[in-house]
C-alpha cells in the first residue's frame, strides 16, 4: 500500500482498477484492505442513478479473496431498494464517478447528482485529518507542517491511539470540521454517503500509512453535528441527509446475525465455493457446481459456520416528553446499529443520534418486485451518545475544580442565545423579574421566592489547599401552616432544578436518600445503590414533610448538607460518595398550626443541630392582614377574568428561567470585591454586636460563623443573578436582609424580640436558659427557708404554689419546676421520690 | 373534465386526478407540490361548504360502511384516539412520459419507476387514528337522514360512474365485494358502553393480555374505527382527544396486507402500527378536509336561536325543575347540578385548572340509591357524550384508566379516562366497601384525583408519563365526603319526596340539550363595580373564616360566573352574585 504522503500517493493507491493487482503488500489479506478495494469495485462505470443506495455492507469483518469479481459492471453496493441492510459505518457504494480514478489523466471527477468532486472533498477531509488542531487558528497551508513537528494533530492523535487500541472507529466531532472546512461540513451533512465513503478512504489512508501492519478497518463516526434535528420535523427533504436528533430507546430487538458473505458445498463432491457476497440484499446461490469435472446441478448447500455475519440490531427511538407538543403523541422512528454500535443502548436510555435518515420502499411481497408506493423510513446509526436526563446541565461549575478536565462533549449554548441572556441580564430589574417569574401563580411571599432564587444559582463552592471545603449549595427549610403553598413551591423548584429529586419525608428512608448496599441478584455481587441526595449530586433534593421523616432518616442528612458527602461503611464496601446538593425541606408545625407562643425549635420539632444547617430558614405563617387577602382576592378574581395574561406578561418562561440559572452556574464564578467584603465584615460585627445589651450581662449571640458563610454563599448566588463577576456592596446588603428576614422569622425570640441565633444552635433561646436558673435559684433559696435537712419532704405542688406566692408575677409551670429541681437533685442539694421532694 | 358536483361525490379520485392533470399542464413542477394543494380541496371547500351539498355525503357508520362504495367521498364523526406518526410516499411518478400522482391513495396501479429520486419525488402524511366519541349517547349519534343518501336512489347513475371508475382503477370490483364481507354490521359498540354500570364495567376492562384488536373497551374489530390519512395540515390543528368530522376518500385495499417477513426493519417488531388494522376491518379515509365539532354539533335538530335572556331563563326554570324533580325535589342540590353542568375549564394557569367545578353529592343511602340512577338517566339524556364508573375495591384494581402505550404494537391503548373535551363522568362511590387496592388499584385512584384536582390525565409511555389535559365534568355520588375524590364542592343531599318522574317531552329534551350546548360557550366578563364587590366578599369571606384556602375563594368566583351565565349572560350581576352567596350559604348550612 502506497505510504506515499501526498494526494497524488493516494490516488496511486486508489488508481488500479484491476482487483487483483490490488496490494501484494503483506496487508493482502488483512481487514484494512478489502473495503478500499470493495470500494473501487463500487466504482462503476455507470453513472445510474440509485435513490436507494444503501451504505455498502461492509467491511470489516470480510476477507478479500472474492472481493475479486466484480459484480459486472453492477455496483455491489447497489441493492434491491427493499434491503436496509448495510452495515454501520460506512461505504457508500456509491461515490460512483469513480471511473475518474481509473484513468490517469482524470479530471475532476463528480459524485453522480452532485457537484462533489471527489478530489476536492478527499484533499479537503485529508487536510483536516492531518491539520486541524483544537484551538489552531491556522489551517491548511505549508506552516502547519512546522507545527506538525511541535504538536500533534488532534486527529492524527486519535488514529495512533486507535492503531494503539486496535480499535475499530474513529470519532470525528462535526463541529471541528465545520471549524475547519465550512464547505467540507455542508457536502457532508447533504452526500453524507458519499463523504462518508471518502472519509474512510482517507483515514484506512493513513493508518496505513502509519501502521502498514495494521490489520483492522478503521470507521469514521461523525457525532456532534452542528443543528439537531426534531424527530417531529423530519420529513422527505432530509432523506439521505445527516441528520442527529436526541430520543429515548424504547425497544430494541434482539441482534440478528446478517450474512454477508456465504460459502457453498457441492454436496456431492464436496466442493467448496468461493465466498459469495451478498448482493442486493441476497445471496446468489450456485445452481451448478462450479468444479468443472462435476458441475452437478442444484448440489449447493450452504455452509453455515463458514459464512460471516455481522451483527445489526433494530432500536426504537422516541421522542422526550419535552419534545412533544401539546395534544401530540411522542414520535418515534427506528434505528438501524451495526456491529459495534450494537447493544450500546437499552430501552430508556436517552440518546443523541447521529446518522443517515434513510427511507426504504415496501414492497407488495417477499418474492415481488412491485413496490408500494409507500415508504419505511429509519436511520442508519453513525454515532450514538447517551445523554442526561435532567433538563439544565448537569456539568455545572458549582465545583471547584472546573477548568481542568472539561468535558469536551458539554453542551454549548448558542451565541444568540447567550447573547439574548445576557441582554436579560443587563436589565436593572432582572433580580425582580427572575423573582416574579419564578412560581407566578403563587401569590405573594417574595421574600420567599428570592432566598429560593439564590438557591437555584448557589454561591461558588471553595476547596482550600488543606483539603478543607467548604459548600456553595444553599439549604432552606421553609416551615409554615398547612395550605400556604409550600408543596407547591417545593414542586415547582423540582421541576426547574438540575437533577432535581422530589421525595416526601414519610416515604423516605436514611438509606432510600443517601445510599445502601445491596447483592446483585444475578452476580451475588454487592453493589452501592444511590439514593436521592446521591442522585442529586449538584441539584436540589427537594425533602417534602420533612418533619415527618423518621429521626434516623434525618440524621443521614447532618453529613450531606455540611460536608456533602454520604459515606457508607458496610458489608465490605467503605465508600464516601459526593452529595453536593442543595437541601430545600418544607415541615408543617408540630401542632400542624403554627404556634406564636411557642419558639421555633417547639414548633419544629427538628433537632437543632440540623436546624443550624440551613441557611434559611423561612417561616410561611398564614397571618391575618387585610391588605393580603385583599391582594390575594384580587388575584383570584383576575384568574377568572383573563387578566393574568396581562400578568403574565412580563414574566420569563420556564424555559429561559432554565437557561439563564444554568448559564449563570456554569460560566459566572463571582468573586468578592473589597468593598462587599468591608460590608460583609461590619454587618457581621454589627449583627453580633445586637446581642450584647448594655447592663446586661446576658449574652445573646445573634450571628454565628455559619451565617457568615451563608452570607457570602447569598452574595455570590445575588452576583450571579446579575451575570456579575464581582460581588458588590449591594448584593451584600441584599444578602443580609434576606438572612434577617428569613432568621427574624425563624429565630426570633418570642420572649424579647430580639434575634437569638441560640435559638437555632442549641434550641433555647438566651433569655429562656436565664429564667430557667432564675427560677432553679429561685427554688433552691426556696427550699433553703422552707425545708430542714431530713426534715419532712414537700410536694412538687406544694412548692409550686409556695413559689408563686413570692413572686406574684412570675408564671411558672409545673414543668418547668420539676426540671429545675431535678437539677438540683443532680446538684445532691434535694432528692426526689415521686412528686415528693426531701432536702438531703 | 372536472363537470358536476355529483362526480366529485362518485368519483372524487377523478377529480383530485384531473385537477393534477391541469396543474401540471399549466406548468407546476410536480416535484415541487409537495405539502401543497394543487386546487382539489378547494373544490372541496366550496362544494361542501354547502351544508346541502355536505349532506349528501354519506356518514361512515357500523351501519352504512356495508354498502358505501370504496373509492367515493364519506364522512367520518370520530375522536382522534391516537397518532400513528408519518408515512413517506411516492408523492408523483411518471408514467412513461405521464405525470401520476399518488396523493390520496394508498397505492397505485402503474409501476413505479424504482430508483429514481428525481422523478419521484416523496410526500408525506399523517396517520391518525379516529374511533367514535366515547360515551356517545344513542340520541347524538346521527339520525338516518343524516347519515347521508343511501345508495338506493342513485345507483342507476352510479352504475354508469363506476363502469367509468373501473377503466381507471381496475382493483375497484373486487375491492367493494371484500368490503361488503369484511364488515359485517354488528352490534354498535356504544349499545354496550354506557346503559347500565354493570356492563360498562365489563366493557372498561380490556383484557389487556388479549389480542391486538381489543384496543378499545368494547370494541371489536368491526366496530366504525377508522385511519384517517391527513395531508398537508399542520400538526397543531388536530390534537389527540379532538372530535372532527372528516372528509375524504374512503379506500380499503386488502391486497396491500402488511407482508413482515420481506422486510428487514420490520423483522425485529411489528413496527407498522397499521398491521394491527386490517384494511377489511378498517377503513382507511383519505381526507380532503377536516372540521372540529363541538357538543354543538351533536343536537339534533339545532334551533337557531339567539340565546335571547327571557327564553333562556324559560328553559332554565324548565330545566331546574326537572333536575330537582330528579334528585327528589332537592333545589339546592339542583342548582348546583346546573352549575355543573355548565362548568368547562376555561383557562390554565400553571397547574390550575381554572373553572371547573366537580360537585360530589352525599348522604345517598339504600334509600336514595334510586336518585343515583336517575340522575345517570338524566345526565345522559342531557349530555352527549356520557361515562359512568361505579367505584368498587375490584374496579380500580383492575381497570385501565390511564391509556398506556403498548410498543410491542406501537400503539396507544385507550384507558377509561381517555375523554373527548365535554365529556361527563360520574364516579358511583356508594357501592364502594372497604378492601385492599393493589399497585394497580393505587395507581388508579391517584389518577382519577388528578383528573378531579387538575383537569389532566396521565399518559402511559413506559419509560414516562405525559400529562395530557382534559376536560371533564365529574359528578361524585357517594354516602359521606369522597376522601378519594376530593370534588371542588360537597353537597348532601335532602331528598324530600319520593320521586315519581313523570316522562320528559322530547322538546323539551332538546331545549336542554341546546340550552346546555350553548350557554356554555358564551364568553363572559367582569365590571369593575361588580369585581369591586366580588373582592370585598371575598376578603371578609377569608377573615370570616381563615381556614378558606385558594381554591374555595377560586371556587366561589367560578360559581358567580356559571350562575351568570345560566342566565344566558355574559356579565356578572351583582343580583347573580348575592344568589351564588345565598346558594353557598345554603350549602354550607348543609354542611354543618
Amino acid at each position: 500500500m502506497a505510504s506515499d504522503s501526498t494526494p497524488s500517493g493516494f490516488q496511486q493507491v486508489v488508481r488500479p482498477s484491476s482487483p487483483d493487482n490490488s496490494n501484494s503488500s503483506p496487508i493482502a489479506n488483512t481487514y484494512s484492505s478489502p473495503g478500499r478495494r470493495r470500494r473501487r469495485q463500487s466504482i462503476t462505470p455507470s453513472g445510474t442513478p440509485q435513490p436507494n443506495r444503501s451504505r455498502f455492507a461492509s467491511s470489516d469483518a470480510t476477507p478479500t479473496p472474492s472481493r475479486h469479481r466484480r459484480g459486472g459492471g453492477i455496483p455491489s453496493g447497489r441493492r434491491g431498494p427493499a434491503t436496509p441492510t448495510s452495515t454501520s459505518e460506512d461505504f457508500p457504494m456509491s461515490s460512483e464517478g469513480g471511473d475518474g480514478y481509473d484513468m490517469d489523466d482524470a479530471g475532476p471527477t463528480y459524485v453522480w447528482g452532485t457537484n462533489i468532486s471527489v478530489e476536492d472533498v478527499n484533499d479537503a477531509i485529508q487536510r483536516f485529518l492531518k491539520h486541524f488542531r483544537e484551538k489552531s487558528a491556522s489551517q491548511g497551508g505549508d506552516d502547519d507542517l512546522d507545527m506538525d513537528l511541535d504538536i500533534e494533530g488532534k486527529y492524527e492523535k486519535l488514529i495512533k491511539q486507535v492503531i494503539e487500541l486496535e480499535g475499530e472507529s474513529i470519532d470525528v466531532d462535526a463541529r471541528d470540521v465545520f471549524d475547519h472546512d465550512h464547505e467540507l461540513y455542508s457536502k457532508m451533512v447533504r452526500y453524507p454517503l458519499e463523504v462518508l465513503a471518502i472519509f474512510d478512504m482517507v483515514l484506512m489512508n493513513m493508518v496505513t500509512r502509519m501502521n502498514p501492519m495494521f490489520e483492522k478497518h478503521v470507521q469514521t463516526r461523525i457525532f456532534n453535528l452542528k443543528s439537531s434535528t426534531s424527530m417531529r420535523n423530519l420529513n422527505p427533504s432530509d432523506i439521505e441527509r445527516m441528520v442527529s436528533m436526541k430520543g429515548m430507546i424504547i425497544r430494541c430487538s434482539s441482534i440478528i446475525p446478517e450474512i454477508r458473505e456465504a460459502i457453498f458445498r457441492c454436496l456431492v463432491c464436496g466442493f467448496c465455493s468461493d465466498p459469495v457476497p451478498v448482493e442486493r440484499g441476497r445471496i446468489a446461490e450456485p445452481t451448478v457446481c462450479l468444479r468443472e469435472e462435476c458441475q452437478s446441478r442444484n448440489s449447493m448447500t450452504l455452509v453455515h459456520n463458514r459464512c460471516k455475519f455481522s451483527d445489526k440490531q433494530i432500536v426504537r427511538l422516541q421522542e422526550t416528553p419535552d419534545e412533544i407538543p401539546e395534544g401530540g403523541t411522542p414520535h418515534t422512528v427506528s434505528l438501524l446499529l451495526h456491529d459495534k454500535l450494537v447493544d450500546t443502548g437499552k430501552p430508556g436510555d436517552r440518546v443523541e443520534v447521529t446518522g443517515i435518515y434513510r427511507a426504504m420502499s415496501v414492497r407488495v411481497g417477499p418474492t415481488q418486485r412491485t413496490v408500494k408506493s409507500l415508504f419505511k423510513t429509519y436511520i442508519d446509526c453513525l454515532h450514538i451518545k447517551k445523554t442526561s436526563k435532567s433538563r439544565m446541565l448537569v456539568e455545572d461549575a458549582m465545583e471547584v475544580d472546573n477548568g481542568q478536565g472539561r468535558n469536551p462533549e458539554e453542551v454549548l449554548f448558542d451565541e444568540e442565545k447567550v447573547a439574548k441572556l445576557k441582554e436579560l441580564s443587563k436589565q436593572p430589574d432582572i433580580y425582580e423579574r427572575l423573582t416574579k417569574s419564578l412560581a407566578p401563580n403563587i401569590w405573594e411571599l417574595d421574600d420567599v421566592k428570592k432566598g429560593l432564587l439564590c438557591q437555584l444559582f448557589g454561591g461558588n463552592a471553595l476547596k482550600l489547599a488543606s483539603g478543607a471545603s467548604f459548600r456553595g449549595d444553599i439549604n432552606i427549610l421553609l416551615v409554615g401552616d398547612p395550605g400556604t403553598s409550600k408543596s407547591q413551591l417545593l414542586q415547582y423548584i423540582h421541576k426547574l432544578s438540575p437533577r432535581g429529586i422530589y421525595t416526601s419525608g414519610r416515604g423516605s428512608s436514611a438509606v432510600g436518600l443517601t445510599a445502601y448496599v445491596a447483592k446483585d441478584p444475578e452476580t451475588g455481587e454487592t453493589v452501592l445503590e444511590s439514593g436521592a441526595l446521591v442522585l442529586s449530586d449538584r441539584g436540589i433534593c427537594c425533602i417534602d414533610e420533612f418533619d415527618k421523616m423518621s429521626d434516623n432518616a434525618r440524621s443521614m442528612l447532618h453529613e450531606v448538607m455540611e460536608q456533602q458527602t454520604v459515606s457508607i461503611a458496610k458489608a465490605g464496601i467503605i465508600a464516601s460518595l459526593n452529595a453536593r446538593t442543595s437541601v430545600l425541606a418544607c415541615a408543617n408545625p408540630s401542632g400542624s398550626r403554627y404556634n406564636p407562643r411557642l419558639s421555633v425549635i417547639d414548633n419544629i420539632h427538628l433537632p437543632p443541630t440540623l436546624l443550624s444547617r440551613f441557611d434559611l430558614i423561612y417561616l410561611m405563617l398564614d397571618k391575618a392582614d387585610e391588605q393580603t387577602d385583599r391582594r390575594l382576592a384580587k388575584h383570584i378574581v383576575s384568574l377568572h377574568y383573563k387578566d393574568y395574561e396581562n400578568i403574565e406578561q412580563d414574566v420569563l418562561d420556564i424555559s429561559t428561567l432554565t437557561d439563564y440559572v444554568s448559564y449563570a452556574r456554569k460560566h459566572i464564578h463571582p468573586q468578592l470585591s473589597d468593598e462587599a467584603a468591608d460590608e460583609l465584615i461590619t454587618g457581621y460585627v454589627k449583627i453580633r454586636g445586637r446581642g450584647k445589651f448594655s447592663g446586661s450581662s446576658k449574652k445573646v449571640i445573634t450571628a454565628t460563623p455559619r451565617q457568615i458563610e451563608s452570607l457570602l454563599r447569598l452574595s455570590e448566588a445575588l452576583a450571579r443573578i446579575r451575570f456579575s463577576e464581582s460581588v458588590e456592596k449591594h448584593d451584600v446588603v441584599e444578602a443580609f436582609r434576606l438572612l434577617e428576614v428569613a432568621m427574624q422569622q425563624s429565630a426570633m425570640d418570642t420572649r424579647t424580640g430580639t434575634i437569638d441565633m441560640d435559638l437555632i444552635t442549641t434550641g433555647v433561646s438566651a433569655s429562656e436558659r436565664m429564667r430557667r436558673e432564675s427560677l432553679i435559684q429561685d427554688t433552691r433559696n426556696m427550699i433553703m427557708e422552707k425545708m430542714q435537712i431530713g426534715g419532712r419532704s414537700m410536694r412538687l405542688l406544694e412548692i409550686l404554689e409556695e413559689l408563686k406566692n413570692q413572686s406574684p408575677g412570675s408564671e411558672i409551670h409545673l414543668n418547668d419546676l420539676r426540671s429545675a429541681v431535678a437539677t438540683l437533685a443532680s446538684e445532691g442539694f434535694v432528692s426526689m421520690a415521686g412528686d415528693s421532694v426531701k432536702r438531703t | 373534465m372536472v363537470g358536476p358536483q355529483y362526480d366529485l361525490l362518485a368519483n372524487p379520485l377523478g377529480a383530485v386526478r384531473s385537477t393534477f392533470d391541469a396543474a401540471i399542464a399549466t406548468g407546476s413542477d410536480p416535484t415541487s407540490l409537495n405539502n401543497r394543494d394543487w386546487g382539489v380541496i378547494d373544490l372541496f371547500r366550496n362544494l361542501l361548504s354547502d351544508q346541502s351539498h355536505l349532506s349528501q355525503v354519506p356518514l361512515l357508520t357500523p351501519a352504512t360502511v356495508r354498502y358505501v362504495k370504496p373509492y367515493t367521498l364519506v364522512r367520518f364523526r370520530g375522536m382522534i384516539q391516537d397518532m400513528l406518526g408519518n408515512e413517506f410516499y411516492v408523492g408523483a411518478f411518471k408514467d412513461g412520459s405521464v405525470w401520476r400522482t399518488n396523493k390520496f391513495t394508498d397505492f397505485c396501479q402503474h409501476s413505479i419507476p424504482v430508483g429514481c429520486s428525481a422523478d419521484t419525488p416523496i410526500w408525506e402524511r399523517r396517520l391518525l387514528y379516529c374511533v367514535p366519541v366515547p360515551g356517545l349517547n344513542s340520541w347524538a349519534e346521527p339520525s338516518a337522514e343524516a347519515v347521508g343518501n343511501p345508495s338506493m336512489d342513485w345507483t342507476s347513475e352510479q352504475r354508469e360512474k363506476r363502469r367509468r371508475g373501473d377503466e381507471e382503477s381496475p382493483s375497484n370490483m373486487p375491492v367493494e365485494g371484500d368490503e361488503v364481507e369484511g364488515s359485517p354490521n354488528t352490534k354498535r359498540m356504544r349499545e354496550g358502553e354506557c346503559t347500565s354500570p354493570a356492563s360498562q364495567s365489563h366493557g372498561a376492562v380490556p383484557e389487556i393480555a388479549g389480542s391486538s384488536m381489543s384496543l378499545l373497551p368494547g370494541l371489536n374489530g368491526n366496530s366504525s374505527s377508522c385511519i384517517v390519512k391527513v395531508y398537508d395540515t399542520p400538526e397543531s390543528e388536530l390534537k389527540l382527544n379532538d372530535i372532527f368530522e372528516f372528509v375524504g376518500i374512503l379506500t380499503s385495499d386488502p391486497e396491500l396486507q402488511e407482508d413482515n417477513e420481506d422486510s428487514d426493519l420490520s423483522n425485529g417488531f411489528g413496527e407498522d402500527p397499521l398491521h394491527h388494522f386490517p384494511a377489511d376491518k378498517v377503513p382507511r379515509l383519505h381526507c380532503f378536509i377536516h372540521r372540529k365539532l363541538s357538543v354543538q354539533d351533536f343536537l339534533q335538530n339545532k334551533p337557531i336561536i339567539e340565546p335571547k335572556p327571557d327564553l333562556v331563563k324559560g328553559i332554565r326554570e324548565s330545566l331546574l325543575r326537572h333536575l330537582s324533580a330528579v334528585l327528589g325535589n332537592d333545589e339546592v342540590a339542583a342548582h348546583f347540578m346546573l352549575l355543573h353542568l355548565l362548568s368547562k375549564v376555561e383557562a390554565r394557569v400553571d397547574a390550575l385548572a381554572v373553572g371547573k367545578f366537580s360537585v360530589n353529592f352525599t348522604c345517598f343511602s339504600k334509600e336514595t340509591a334510586s336518585i343515583g340512577k336517575q340522575l345517570n338517566h338524566a345526565v345522559k339524556n342531557l349530555v352527549p357524550f356520557t361515562h359512568c364508573m361505579p367505584l368498587t375495591v375490584q374496579y380500580l384494581n383492575t381497570a385501565s384508566l390511564a391509556p398506556k402505550k403498548n410498543y410491542d404494537t406501537n400503539r396507544l391503548e385507550t384507558g377509561v379516562l381517555q375523554l373527548a373535551e365535554g365529556s361527563h363522568l360520574i364516579v358511583d362511590e356508594t357501592q364502594l366497601k372497604a378492601g385492599t387496592l393493589n399497585s394497580v388499584g393505587v395507581e388508579n385512584a391517584r389518577l382519577l384525583k388528578n383528573v378531579m384536582e387538575l383537569q389532566k390525565v396521565e399518559y402511559d409511555f413506559k419509560y414516562y408519563k405525559m400529562e395530557m389535559a382534559t376536560d371533564v365534568q365529574l359528578l361524585v355520588l357517594s354516602e359521606g365526603k369522597s376522601n378519594i375524590l376530593p370534588a371542588d364542592v360537597i353537597v348532601p343531599i335532602r331528598p324530600s319526596a319520593t320521586i315519581c318522574l313523570e316522562a320528559v317531552a322530547a322538546e323539551a329534551l332538546e331545549a336542554w340539550r341546546w340550552y346546555l350546548a350553548t350557554v356554555r360557550q358564551l364568553p363572559h366578563s367582569f365590571e369593575s363595580e361588580t369585581q369591586q364587590v366580588v373582592e370585598s366578599d371575598l376578603v371578609a369571606a377569608i377573615q370570616a373564616d381563615r381556614s378558606l384556602n385558594t381554591q374555595d375563594l377560586s371556587r366561589l368566583v367560578t360559581m358567580g360566573r356559571l350562575m351568570c351565565l345560566s342566565f344566558g349572560e355574559t356579565t356578572l350581576s351583582l343580583e347573580h352574585w348575592q344568589m351564588t352567596k345565598e346558594l353557598e350559604r345554603l350549602r354550607r348550612e348543609r354542611l354543618n
